[in-house]
C-alpha cells in the first residue's frame, strides 16, 4: 500500500480499476467528470474506457458487459442518472452476473447547476443498495467493496458521492500492484431473465429482486459497512450520520464540549450504506438509546422516513430529531453546524445559536460576479447575431422566445445579452421550442444548444420537428468539445483528439440527412453573414438549421491557435459600446481607449465588427 | 495541532495551486488533510473557493462559519466572501487585486473599497495583513508569480509555518514546476522575508 494525494472521482478510479474493471462508461458531468477524465489519462491495455454519447448509452454499454460476467463501473451526475434510468431501472430487476457499479454524483449546495436531486429516490424505486462514502479514502475501499456485493447479490450497486467528497483532495491508500482479473466472457441465454415480454417474467423478477435487496442488507450487516458505537451505558442519545455528514461529528463533538456535551454518553450509527436501510442497527440503537435519535443526513429524509416507521414498528417513543420536525434542512450542505443543532436539541446543552453562524454583512459589499462566456467564445457570436435579428425584425427580446440547453450555451441567459430563456434538461431546447410553437405563438421560435448536448439527446427532438413540419430555427453552437464540464471529447470533436482511434462523426453530414430541408453553415465570428443567414432562416417555412462552428476559444489557445490579433487605435472614443454589447472578459477601460488582454484575446474581432468608430484594428492570423 | 485555511480569490491568480501545494507538503508530513477546491462553473475571472484543513481524521470538507483559522484572499472584492467563515483572532491575508467585473467597470455597480474591507474583516474580529498588489518584487524584470509569493507570506507569518515547515513545501515547489522553477523559488523565498 501506498499514500497518495487524490480526489474523491480518483479513489473511485482507482478502487475500480483495482477490482479488475472491464469497462468503464459514462458522460461528463459534474462533479463526476474525473472519474473516466483520469482513467483515460492512464496508459490502460485491458480496459475499455469511453465517455459514451449520453448516460442511457453508457448504462446500457455498462450493463451488458456485467451480463457476460466481467466488472464494469459507469459514471455520471445526478441529472445524468435521470436520463439513464429507463435503462438502470430494467437492469435492476434483471440483475447481473459481473459486478455492476453505478457511481452517480450528486450536488448537494449545487455548486455546478441542475436540480438538488437526491439520487438516492431512484434506488428506492428500483431496490438498489447505495453506498455513500464519507470521506475520499472510504471512496476506494467501498468501491471495491461494491463490485464484491454486486456479484454476492447479482445486482448493480449505486456508489454516491456528493460535491464535497467527490471533489475533495486527501491522502489515500492505495495497492501499488494490482492484477487484472482474468475472466473470460460467457453468454448466458435467459429470456426470462433478460427480456421483460411477458407478466410473469416481470413479476418474478420483481420478487427476485426484493430477494436481492434483502440479502443486500444482510450481506452489508454482516460486512459491518455500517459501524454501531453504542456508549457504555444504556439511555442518552443516539445519532445516526448518513454519508459525508459523519466527517462532521467529531468537530461537532469538540465545539458543544465547551457546553457540557460528553462524547461518551452519544452512541453512533454510522451508515455508509443507506440503502437498505440498516434496520438491524437502527433497531439496536433505539433499544439502546430511548431519550432521542439525531437523523443527520443531506437533502432527502429518506433514512429518516424509515428510522419513523421502525420506531412505529417496535414502539420507539423518544425524540427524532430530523428534518421532519423541522430542525434540518432539505436544502444545501451539512457542515458540524447540523451536529451542533442536533446535540443541542437533544440535550438541551444551551449552545448559543452563533457560535458556527456569522453575519453575512461582508458578503453585501462584494460586488456580484455573473458567470460569463469566456474571451473570444464563439457562442458569443450566436447571441449577439440572435440579438441583432431580433432588432431588424422589429421585435422586442421579450416578444422571441429563444430556448436554451446545457453547457456553455446556456450562458447567453446572462447579461450582456439577456438572449436565452429556458434551461431545462440536455436537448430539451428543441423539444420546447416545438410546444412554443404549437401554443399559438405568432413570433418566430429559436432553439439554441451545443455540439455534445446535441449529441446526448438533441436529435430524437429534432427528427420530431421535422416530422411535425415545425416551423422552427435551430442554431447548433459547434464548438469541438464538451466545454463546460472541462474539456471532455465528444463524437464531433475532431478526430486528431479523439482518443484510442475513435472516428469524429460529422454533424455537418448527419443533419440534413435527418430531413432538414434547410440547412446553413457559419461562422460566428463573422457577425453581419450570421444575422443575414439567421434572418433568412426565420423567413423560410418548416425546419431550419444553422451549424455555427469555431472551436473553443480555451481549447484552440491552449494550442496557440489564435483567430486573428486586434488592436485598439486612437479613434476609440470610450463609448463602451464593445464592452456593453459583448461583454467580452479581455476588454477593460483605460485612460484615453479601451485596453484589450493580449493573453485573453484569441482575435475573433467581434468587438471590433461591433465597434460603431473603426477603431480596432483586426488582422487574420 | 489543527489549522483550517479559507481560500479564496478569482479564476486565474492560481489559488488552488497554494492550496494543493500546502496539501502536499501535508501528506509528505503525515498530517491528516482534506483540501476541497470549487471551481463552480468559474472560467478565467470567476469567484474560486477552497477549503484546506490540516490535521483533523476523519473531518467533514465544508469549513462551518466563524470556524478558519486563517484566510488567504488574492481579490479585495471576494474577499469579502470568506469573512463570514473567520475564527475571530485569525489572521486574514490579503493580497489586494482588483479583478473589476463589466458592470463595476461600466460604473453600473459598486465595488468595496480597501478601507470598506478592512472595516468587515476586523469587525469579525479579524487579524488583516494587507499586501499591496503594486508593490511584488521582480524577477528579471517581471513581477513574481503571485500565489507562490503568498504561500512563502502565509508560511512566514501564520500558525501554518508552525504545522509545516518552508523547507518541506520548498521541496513540493521543486518538484512541482520543471519550467520557471527559478522564478518560483524566488517568489517563495521573497514572500519568506515578507515580513522581516
Amino acid at each position: 500500500m501506498k499514500t497518495k494525494l487524490m480526489t474523491g472521482n480518483d479513489a473511485i478510479a482507482y478502487g475500480a480499476l483495482h477490482s479488475g474493471v472491464k469497462v468503464v462508461s459514462g458522460y461528463p458531468g459534474t462533479p463526476s467528470s474525473e472519474v473516466i477524465g483520469g482513467l483515460l489519462k492512464m496508459d490502460l491495455n485491458d480496459v475499455h474506457v469511453e465517455w459514451s454519447t449520453n448516460e442511457k448509452v453508457a448504462m446500457e454499454v455498462a450493463a451488458a458487459v456485467a451480463w457476460t460476467g466481467q466488472r464494469a463501473l459507469c459514471t455520471m451526475k445526478m441529472s445524468g442518472l435521470n436520463v439513464a434510468y429507463d435503462s438502470f431501472a430494467s437492469v435492476a430487476y434483471s440483475g447481473c452476473t459481473g459486478g455492476l457499479v453505478v457511481y452517480v454524483a450528486d450536488d448537494s449546495g449545487v455548486s455546478a447547476g441542475m436540480c438538488e436531486q437526491d439520487s438516492r429516490g431512484f434506488a428506492m424505486m428500483s431496490d438498489t443498495p447505495v453506498f455513500e462514502p464519507s470521506t475520499v479514502e472510504e471512496a476506494y475501499e467501498l468501491t471495491k467493496y461494491a463490485f464484491e456485493l454486486s456479484e454476492v447479490i447479482g445486482s448493480p450497486v449505486f456508489l454516491r458521492m456528493v460535491t464535497t467528497t467527490a471533489q475533495s483532495w486527501a491522502g489515500v491508500q492505495i495497492e501499488e500492484n494490482f492484477k487484472p482479473l482474468d475472466r473470460k466472457p460467457f453468454l448466458i441465454k435467459d429470456i426470462t431473465k433478460y427480456t421483460k415480454a411477458g407478466a410473469q417474467i416481470c413479476m418474478d423478477q420483481h420478487l427476485d429482486l426484493i430477494n436481492r435487496f434483502e440479502k443486500a442488507r444482510e450481506q452489508i450487516s454482516k460486512k459491518k459497512i455500517n459501524t454501531l458505537e453504542l456508549s457504555q451505558d444504556k439511555g442518552g442519545v443516539g445519532i445516526i450520520a448518513c454519508g459525508v455528514t459523519s466527517s462532521y461529528l467529531e468537530e461537532g463533538y469538540e465545539l458543544a464540549k465547551e457546553y457540557g456535551f460528553d462524547r461518551s454518553a452519544v452512541s453512533v450509527l454510522k451508515v455508509l450504506a443507506t440503502m437498505p436501510f440498516p434496520k438491524i442497527e437502527v433497531e439496536q440503537l433505539m433499544n439502546h438509546c430511548g431519550s432521542a435519535l439525531i437523523v443527520l443526513e443531506e437533502l432527502e429524509p429518506f433514512t429518516e422516513k424509515e428510522v419513523y416507521i421502525l420506531a412505529c414498528k417496535i414502539g420507539y417513543k423518544g425524540e427524532i430529531v430530523g428534518k421532519l420536525d423541522g430542525h434540518f434542512s432539505r436544502i444545501d450542505v451539512y457542515t458540524a453546524d447540523q451536529v451542533i443543532k442536533g446535540l443541542n436539541t437533544a440535550l438541551n446543552l444551551n449552545i448559543p445559536e452563533d457560535i458556527v453562524k456569522s453575519q453575512t454583512e461582508a458578503e453585501k459589499i462584494a460586488a456580484a460576479r455573473p458567470i460569463t462566456n469566456c474571451a473570444g467564445c464563439p457562442h458569443r457570436g450566436n447571441f449577439l447575431a440572435i440579438n441583432q435579428v431580433i432588432r431588424k425584425l422589429k421585435l422586442k427580446k421579450d416578444e422571441v422566445m429563444v430556448t436554451g440547453d446545457i453547457g456553455c450555451t446556456i450562458l447567453g441567459m446572462n447579461s450582456p445579452f439577456d438572449t436565452l430563456w429556458t434551461e431545462l434538461s440536455m436537448g430539451a431546447s428543441i423539444g420546447m421550442a416545438q410546444g412554443y410553437y404549437h401554443s399559438g405563438l405568432k413570433t418566430p421560435v429559436i432553439a439554441t444548444i451545443g455540439d455534445s448536448t446535441f449529441f446526448h439527446a438533441g436529435i430524437p427532438s429534432l427528427i420530431n420537428a421535422v416530422q411535425h413540419k415545425v416551423p422552427m430555427t435551430l442554431i447548433i453552437m459547434d464548438n469541438g468539445w464538451t466545454s463546460m464540464t472541462g474539456m471532455q471529447v465528444n463524437p464531433g470533436t475532431d478526430e486528431s483528439f479523439q482518443q484510442r482511434g475513435n472516428v469524429k462523426i460529422d454533424l455537418e453530414k448527419i443533419i440534413p440527412n435527418l430531413g432538414v430541408e434547410h440547412f446553413f453553415i457559419v461562422d460566428p465570428f463573422k457577425l453581419d453573414e450570421h444575422v443575414k443567414i439567421l434572418e433568412k432562416a426565420i423567413s423560410l417555412p418548416g425546419v431550419k438549421v444553422i451549424l455555427s462552428r469555431q472551436e473553443c476559444s480555451i481549447q484552440a489557445l491552449r494550442r496557440g491557435v489564435q483567430v486573428g490579433e486586434v488592436e485598439v487605435t486612437d479613434k476609440c472614443i470610450l463609448c463602451k459600446r464593445c464592452v456593453t454589447i459583448t461583454g467580452c472578459p479581455a476588454i477593460t477601460l483605460g485612460e484615453e481607449a479601451i485596453v484589450i488582454d493580449e493573453v485573453l484575446c484569441n482575435g475573433c474581432s467581434l468587438c471590433a465588427q461591433v465597434c460603431k468608430k473603426d477603431a480596432i484594428e483586426t488582422r487574420c492570423c | 495541532m489543527k489549522l483550517d485555511i479559507y481560500l479564496v480569490g478569482v479564476g486565474g491568480q492560481g489559488i488552488l495551486t497554494i492550496g494543493e501545494v500546502i496539501a502536499e507538503a501535508a501528506l509528505e508530513k503525515g498530517i491528516p488533510v482534506n483540501f476541497y477546491p470549487t471551481k463552480g462553473m468559474a472560467q478565467r475571472g470567476g469567484f474560486v473557493k477552497a477549503q484546506l484543513r490540516l490535521g483533523q481524521n476523519p473531518v467533514g470538507p465544508n469549513i462551518a462559519e466563524k470556524g478558519a483559522d486563517l484566510v488567504i484572499a488574492m481579490e479585495l472584492s471576494e474577499s469579502c466572501k470568506a469573512v463570514r467563515y473567520l475564527k475571530p483572532g485569525a489572521d486574514f491575508i490579503l493580497l489586494g487585486n482588483v479583478w473589476k467585473p463589466t458592470k463595476v467597470m461600466l460604473g453600473k455597480a459598486a465595488y468595496p473599497s480597501p478601507e470598506e474591507v478592512g472595516e468587515k474583516v476586523e469587525s469579525a474580529g479579524g487579524c488583516l495583513s494587507f499586501i499591496d498588489p503594486t508593490s511584488l518584487p521582480k524577477f528579471e524584470e517581471e513581477p513574481v508569480p503571485e500565489n507562490v509569493f503568498i504561500l512563502g507570506i502565509v508560511l512566514a507569518g501564520t500558525d501554518l509555518g508552525k504545522m509545516i515547515s518552508a523547507g518541506t513545501v520548498q521541496t513540493v515547489i521543486e518538484n512541482r514546476w520543471e519550467r520557471g522553477i527559478e522564478r518560483n523559488l524566488f517568489a517563495f523565498q521573497e514572500g519568506l522575508k515578507y515580513y522581516n
